[in-house]
């Protein structure tokens, strides 16, 4: 077990000693190179020294790398290219050392060019064999041409336009999936490329089955408790968000995992466009965070997204509670507390220019007559409404059944009628209406 | 001579300040040193340019602001509650007697419990010794009312008339068996105590919507039978500052303690005296930082308030008789549980954030026919007039009422089980409570229960996931409510809780 993971790690440390021989040849070439030059001469006994050291750590790199490539889910071609071209560039580099020892100069006599010709062969051969090792980690499109000539996807503007597949699935799988499902590392022979490999799967079955969430791998995978040993991403990769899975489920279950659609010309998409729209980072301000949670608030729109705090603060100072419900849009309660003394010309300076803010809005107990509270219909945002114990009559009602975001109002204790009711009727938004202690004799 | 110190401001250097000054204690002594140790190790780090431009940034970084932060966030969403009264039931009140309704057991008396329902589940040491676990069907007839036809005990007739504005969750889950671990649990989100209490926590998160009363208020009833005791650790405040716990209304003529002047102090020059006060714990302060002088300043200032205000909610003459028979005959005996509610409905009048009702007695081990009888006619009456005195007034709009103890009762009977008596132990994985008002949905069941009550079989509610719901409904994201103590942030759900989506209105 501990033999395992020795050999485990030793294999991880390929991707660091690799960069030894890497250096340390180019290092003999260049010095090589300069020789030739009377000023570097002095350079020529440090080429051989300098392959020595390049040896050893190709040596190295090659044991370490074939116990990595035990590891497996590498693409076998590729990796049967860069382990021959890796054992071939050790053995070159042993042997141009070889030749470079004083003892065997005696021997056989290389002519210094034609040693010079093959060690820029064995940087060629080095450059290929690293090529081929950096394919395998990063995958064989890490570096083509196809980077330059490929084109981007803008984002899209909004989420109507944005194609379900390439913008929106797409996206999410190479961002979660692709490091080890894609290009040269397939683990599982799954890759993640197109809607095809997709399809294709990998040896546990199709990954996407258009329509059936229940035989798609992909959806059964990242569905699982975290702790089992076959949810992906595995090895504590980071996992798929609520909304991402969510948009997933949709594309498989419901969308039937097409590509190369809009939102726009899919059917069924009202409930999931405001997820999408929340991947793409449109409503990041309307609660993409309680998304994440299970539940949306619907906040009103018409709400101002700011309030001018010193009107606050004046409100505070005047003995009125002033609760921020919410920030951002700014939503207040306000309370005068009961038998205030204050009059509605002492208050209105302050509440008229938040009159949009005030969500709830509490003046009961307060001598207020139907005048005094005819500023309520600028309180166009109001929800819920606390009136009760003023000498308000009738007639208040005509204020406030325009405001068609109220919920709620509070007229106990009033000089109200069953005409104030059913005048208040009229705005169905009115789904309470407290009339205790008054005349009116319907029941709400 | 008597007011030659009234006129002179108080400085700082008098010789009596200087021999204070020189005392450095141990715990000052490490935060002076070490904060300037640090400052000057982080100083030469970064170079003098880079705080010399950005002292902000500098400011920003000190300690202190990842409180600010948090607090600054909240609400972190538009509360659908802006008071919460909470009736405890303490001692874990038998969900077979009153709400969650098994027919089928009527059919199983004296059957030994299935071990395919029991599933190895761990006893209490009361019951674990016992030879047989013999299954006992309810004594109580049960009854469809309101519209929503929902099933209630006959038990609780009053509650019965207000089915219609409950959300009752018949699956909730516990993880502990005993009374102490269960209420902590249920009250500050661990077993072990020391951690804040709910109230404490709103009261920290969301402060105070009358400034002359307490945000926090605990009432305990004198007429619950005292089996099972309650602690001021229950609404207590943790590690928060303390003037975040719950106070504690006495039953009887000094509903809070020393608040009255003592007899022959008319309390003329109290004000002038406590400002004098005030100036003096806060040059303290200004030396020491310690966050209990803060505390200790707010306190003297709000007893003084409440010198007034407490009286006044206090007093029960405006209210019509009709309101003491809609209560119950117990409304008129300050301290009972009926006069507590009434109390209740008052306090929230007056935008008290958090009420806590305790009431003890529900720990019916043996003779339960008898005793949850008593229990229900000391409570069922005032809870349901609490209900419905809050919804007339309009105040269930943005009340929320809660009702439920710690856990709820074994299925099996614990001690001889007769014809007509048995007892029922503890049992921590079902049992029911309700929720009404703000923002919940009226007129519904939530969760259900196997043939037994002993398992649940559909949507199970989580202790954590109350506490996130009932945050929730205030405008607190659980997960972003948090305090840093002793180098980790702690917060009311621990590491857990989800909140109750299907329950929101």
């Amino acid at each position: 077990m501990i033999l395992g993971n020795i050999t485990e790690f030793a294999g991880h440390l390929h991707p660091l000693i690799v960069h030894l021989p890497i250096g340390f040849i180019l290092l003999a070439a260049v010095f090589n190179i300069l020789s030739y030059f009377k000023k570097y001469a002095n350079l020529k006994p440090a080429v051989s020294v300098t392959l020595l050291i390049g040896f050893i750590s190709a040596v190295l790199a090659c044991i370490f790398g074939y116990i990595l490539s035990l590891s497996g889910d590498y693409d076998p071609a590729t990796l049967s290219h860069h382990k021959f071209s890796g054992i071939m560039l050790a053995a070159i580099s042993g042997l141009l050392y070889f030749v470079s020892t004083e003892r065997v100069k005696k021997e056989v006599l290389i002519p210094g060019k034609i040693f010079s010709i093959v060690l820029l062969g064995l940087i060629v051969l080095m450059s290929y064999s690293g090529h081929q090792g950096a394919s395998l980690t990063h995958g064989s499109d890490y570096l083509t041409m196809h980077t330059l000539m490929q084109e981007v996807r803008d984002k899209p503007v909004s989420v109507q336009t944005a194609m379900i597949y390439e913008d929106v699935v797409g996206p999410i799988l190479q961002k979660k999936c692709s490091q080890c499902h894609q290009g040269g590392k397939q683990k599982g022979n799954l890759s993640v490329e197109s809607l095809q490999t997709l399809f294709k799967g990998g040896k546990n079955g199709p990954a996407v089955v258009a329509g059936k969430l229940n035989e798609s791998e992909l959806y059964k995978r990242i569905t699982l408790d975290p702790e089992h040993k076959d949810f992906m991403p595995a090895d504590g990769k980071p996992p798929l968000t609520k909304t991402e899975v969510q948009i997933i489920k949709w594309w498989i279950g419901q969308a039937n995992a097409v590509q190369g659609k809009t939102i726009a010309q899919l059917k069924n998409t009202d409930a999931i466009k405001p997820k999408i729209g929340a991947y793409l980072g449109f409503n990041k301000d309307e609660g993409g965070e309680g998304e994440e949670k299970g539940f949306i608030q619907a906040v009103n729109p018409d709400i101002p997204l700011t309030a001018d705090t010193m009107l606050i603060g004046k409100l505070r100072a005047k003995g009125l509670m002033v609760r921020m419900m919410l920030k951002k849009p700014m939503m207040l309660d306000i309370t005068l507390p009961a038998k205030s003394g204050l009059k509605m010309a002492d208050l209105q300076g302050e509440l008229l220019p938040l009159a949009k803010n005030i969500i709830w809005l509490n003046l009961s107990g307060n001598n207020f007559t139907d005048s005094d509270l005819a500023i309520l219909k600028s309180f166009t945002n109001l929800e819920k409404l606390r009136i009760e114990k003023n000498p308000v009559t009738d007639g208040v009602s005509n204020d406030l059944v325009a405001l068609k975001h109220l919920e709620a109002v509070n007229l106990n204790e009033t000089q109200i009628t069953d005409l104030a009711v059913n005048n208040l009727k009229k705005n169905p938004g009115i789904k309470r209406i407290y009339t205790w202690g008054t005349a009116v004799k319907q029941v709400n | 001579m008597s007011n030659f110190h009234h006129d002179e401001e108080f400085r700082l250097h008098t010789p009596e300040f200087n021999e204070l000054n020189k005392k450095l204690d141990r715990r000052q002594f490490l935060t002076k040193t070490s904060l300037g140790l640090g400052a000057l190790a982080v100083g030469s780090l970064f170079g003098n340019s880079l705080f010399g431009n950005a002292p902000k940034a500098a400011a920003a970084a000190s300690t202190g602001d990842l409180e600010a932060d948090i607090l600054r966030a909240l609400p972190h969403f538009a509360p659908k509650a802006k008071r919460v009264v909470y009736l405890f039931q303490s001692g874990g009140p038998s969900q077979f007697e009153l709400f969650d309704y098994k027919p089928k057991l009527s059919t199983m008396f004296g059957q030994n419990l299935p071990d395919s329902v029991r599933k190895g589940q761990r006893l209490t040491g009361m019951s674990a010794n016992q030879s047989a676990l013999p299954m006992v069907p309810s004594f109580c007839k049960f009854n469809q009312h309101g519209q929503s036809q929902t099933w209630m005990s006959e038990l609780m007739p009053h509650t019965a008339q207000v089915v219609d504005d409950l959300c009752i969750i018949k699956s909730m889950h516990s993880e502990a068996i005993n009374h102490d671990p269960a209420i902590t649990f249920f009250q500050t989100g661990n077993q072990l105590p020391g951690r804040p209490s709910i109230g404490s926590w709103i009261s920290y998160g969301l402060g105070s919507d009358n400034q002359n009363l307490p945000t926090f208020i605990v009432l305990v009833s004198k007429n619950g039978q005292k089996d099972q005791p309650l602690y001021a650790r229950l609404w207590g405040n943790g590690f928060l500052p303390s003037r975040h716990q719950g106070v504690q209304f006495r039953a009887g003529k000094d509903p809070v303690l020393y608040l009255n002047n003592p007899d022959g102090y008319d309390g003329k020059d109290r004000k002038e005296m406590l400002e004098y006060l005030s100036k003096l714990n806060q040059l303290q302060n200004a030396a020491y930082g310690d966050p209990e002088v803060d505390a200790r300043i707010a306190q003297y200032e709000m007893a003084y308030r409440m010198q007034t205000s407490v009286p006044e909610v206090m007093s029960t003459a405006d209210e019509p008789d009709e309101v003491f028979e809609m209560y119950g005959p117990d409304s008129r005996d300050s301290g009972t549980y009926a006069a507590n509610c009434l109390l209740a409905r008052k306090l929230l009048e007056k935008d008290v954030k958090f009420v806590q009702l305790y009431h003890q007695g529900w720990d019916q081990h043996t003779n339960l026919p008898g005793g949850i009888a008593t229990q229900c006619k000391a409570t069922d009456q005032a809870t349901a007039a609490l209900i419905k005195d809050l919804k007339r007034r309009g105040l269930l709009e943005d009340t929320l009422v809660i009702w439920g103890g710690e856990f709820g009762r074994t299925v099996y009977s614990q001690g001889k089980l007769t014809a007509n008596d048995y007892g029922r132990d503890h049992h921590p994985r079902c049992f029911t409570m309700w929720m009404a008002g703000a923002g919940v949905k009226p007129g519904i069941t939530y969760g259900e229960t196997d043939d037994f009550s002993y398992n649940i079989t559909k949507d199970p509610v989580h202790v954590h996931d109350f506490q996130a719901t009932l945050l929730h409904l205030m405008g607190i994201d659980h997960e972003r409510l948090t305090y840093k103590f002793q180098g980790r942030r702690f917060r009311l759900t621990d590491v857990e809780g989800k909140v109750v989506s299907n329950i929101l209105s």
